[in-house]
């Protein structure tokens, strides 16, 4: 019998692959046409009357990258988003690692704990934090140790889901009990055994965090007053439009920098990850195991 | 799992070497440190810095700033202020169009790049990625500079002699176009692998039972992708509403004619709010709490329906 069989996804039909032209068109034009318009404007001079600017000039970019006040930002944007990264492994590690080989009533909690900052918005968690540090510790408001421990915990389940599932790839229970049985102590098995063994979901981790803190504005707004953040410099120039100092195109510029950090990251992970730029919808992989256990 | 419900081993000796029916309370302390001590840094952070702030915002929401006593009275006064209502009806009218809209253009285009040769598959996916990590204050620019006021396209439109005005940048149509930048992207690279799970032999099978494409995708294509579409949809709901940098960048502009939004509400009630100060602001966190919450159970369910087909 023959069965003339075709794809599900239209190809045959002129109409509809017209139509679907013009779709992927639009997304192309839709996601590039932004991208572009910053980078002309962090190299026009002015850029307010015509349909192009009025001139180039590299101007921006040099006036940029030497001023100090948007170093020093880029320089506490780095160490606060390096700081993240460190403290989230430091304490993740430790608590994934023990929650597979010793004491299963871990996992539960420290998963309901990934949920709040899945769900809640920043903005909230960043103001419980203040009025709760206004509480306990006023004199904590405002500083950069403050922000440091919000930032930890609002970015330790990318950490955690990305160490967890590297402990599960690696079966790190039998290597464990293996290692053991060799008389290694917990120490050298953190350190021989568990370590080298996650060290994708270490990397994956750690860049998931540390970008979620570079580019976190609400919870710096909110509880980092005084500091100067490079998304806060951000806010304070989009909301200071004076043409004649050319806010704006350094505003060009930055954002330009900071799209770039944060790409970086993320293309290193998933170069990391061997090219799997997609993944399942948060918090799927855990219900399924549960599902399958 | 079954090194999890092994006993510790020196607890057990310790233990028995205690000999007592009732082990004391030193030996009970040492078991539960030996259980829990490594996960005890995480939890320390994660309850003073997650936990107690929620917990603190409502206790605030029913106490105002600790005057009184437990009461509803700032509930009233906060939730029958005209504004406060206006920001929670925004917010929700907002975060719904949304998502709706990332679902619309999403889906389909989750699906067409699933079933792409390799090559164009990466392109898409490169790009996606790329406009998924464009957020906050430097996409608000974006905007600006796309179609703002002096914005690129808007002076194109104009250079080409017809009469555009772009949406004001505090607007709703401003803030939907701009929040899409980023939405779409997560929606299609958390969707595309449940593309997958609908595989080439069923359509090839319904194909052979005479079916066609329509009574494929209600039959068998539509029912199985639902729960997966539904999460997304969820998903993007509950993170519209909480969105604050990209609102901030674009409404701090137009001033008294942005919109009102719960999360802009929060931050500007923290700079400046003399009559009810800080207790508004915890309601209306309360107020986000709970729509988050809802969502996020709902997500839990559909993902859970989801994955019986995995």
């Amino acid at each position: 019998m023959a069965v003339n069989i075709r794809r599900p996804a239209a190809r045959d039909h002129g109409a509809s692959r017209l139509a679907r032209n013009l779709f992927f068109g639009a997304a192309l034009f839709y996601f590039c046409v932004p991208m572009v318009a910053v980078l002309i404007y962090s190299f026009s001079t002015r850029w307010t009357a015509n349909v192009l600017p009025d001139g180039y000039t590299l101007q921006w970019w040099q006036a940029t990258i030497s001023d100090h006040r948007i170093q020093s930002a880029f320089s506490t944007s780095i160490s606060l988003a390096t700081l993240t990264a460190l403290i989230d492994i430091a304490v993740v590690v430790p608590a994934a690692y023990w929650s597979r080989v010793r004491n299963a009533r871990i996992r539960p909690v420290v998963e309901v704990a990934a949920a709040i900052p899945f769900a809640l918005p920043y903005v909230v968690i960043a103001f419980g934090l203040m009025q709760f540090s206004g509480v306990v510790a006023p004199q904590f408001q405002g500083t950069f140790p403050l922000l440091v421990a919000g930032h930890a915990a609002i970015a330790f389940p990318f950490v955690y889901w990305a160490v967890d599932g590297a402990m599960a790839a690696a079966g790190i229970e039998r290597l464990s009990e293996t290692a053991e049985a060799c008389g290694a102590s917990p120490f050298q098995i953190i350190r021989r055994v568990v370590v080298p063994n996650i060290s994708s979901g270490l990397v994956t981790g750690g860049l998931l965090s540390f970008a979620a803190s570079f580019g976190e504005f609400a919870m710096a707004q909110i509880i980092g007053r005084g500091l100067d953040t490079v998304p806060l410099w951000s806010a304070e120039m989009i909301r200071s439009y004076t043409d004649t100092a050319g806010s704006y195109n350094r505003l060009a510029v930055v954002t330009l920098l900071t799209f770039a950090v944060l790409f970086v990251l993320s293309a290193v992970v998933v170069y990391w990850n061997r090219g799997q730029t997609v993944r399942l919808l948060p918090g799927a992989a855990a219900t399924d195991e549960g599902g399958r256990r | 799992m079954a090194t999890l419900s092994r006993p510790i081993a020196k607890v057990g000796g310790l233990e028995s070497t205690g000999g007592s029916a009732s082990p004391s309370l030193l030996t009970r302390m040492r078991g539960w440190l030996a259980a829990w001590l490594p996960a005890i840094p995480l939890l320390l952070l994660v309850s003073t810095c997650l936990i107690a702030p929620v917990v603190v915002l409502i206790w605030q929401s029913f106490t105002g700033m600790g005057e009184s006593g437990l009461s509803l009275d700032l509930w009233f006064k906060v939730l029958g202020q005209h504004v406060n209502q206006d920001a929670i009806f925004t917010s929700l009218v907002l975060a719904v169009g949304c998502s709706t809209i990332t679902l619309v253009v999403g889906a389909p285009l989750a699906w067409m790049i699933s079933r792409m040769l390799r090559g164009s598959r990466a392109f898409w996916l490169g790009l996606l990625n790329v406009a998924a990590n464009f957020g906050g204050i430097g996409l608000a620019f974006a905007y600006m500079a796309t179609i703002g006021t002096v914005g690129m396209l808007t002076l194109i439109v104009q250079g080409l002699g017809i009469a555009f005005d772009a949406p004001r940048e505090g607007s709703m149509p401003a803030l939907l176009v701009a929040y899409e930048y980023t939405n779409i992207p997560l929606f299609v690279l958390l969707t595309i692998p449940a593309m997958s799970i609908l595989r080439e032999d069923w359509w090839e099978a319904a194909q052979v039972a005479a079916a066609t494409r329509l009574v494929f995708w209600r039959r068998i294509g539509g029912p199985i992708l639902a729960p997966f579409l539904a999460a997304g949809w969820l998903l993007i709901f509950t993170w519209t509403l909480g969105i604050y940098g990209i609102a901030y960048g674009l409404a701090g502009q137009s001033g008294a004619t942005a919109v009102h939004l719960i999360t802009l509400q929060i931050g500007s009630a923290l700079q400046s709010d003399v009559l009810l100060g800080p207790g508004r602001a915890a309601i209306l966190a309360v107020v986000l709490m709970v729509f988050a919450t809802t969502s996020l159970v709902l997500y839990r369910t559909m993902l859970r329906r989801a994955l019986r087909w995995l």
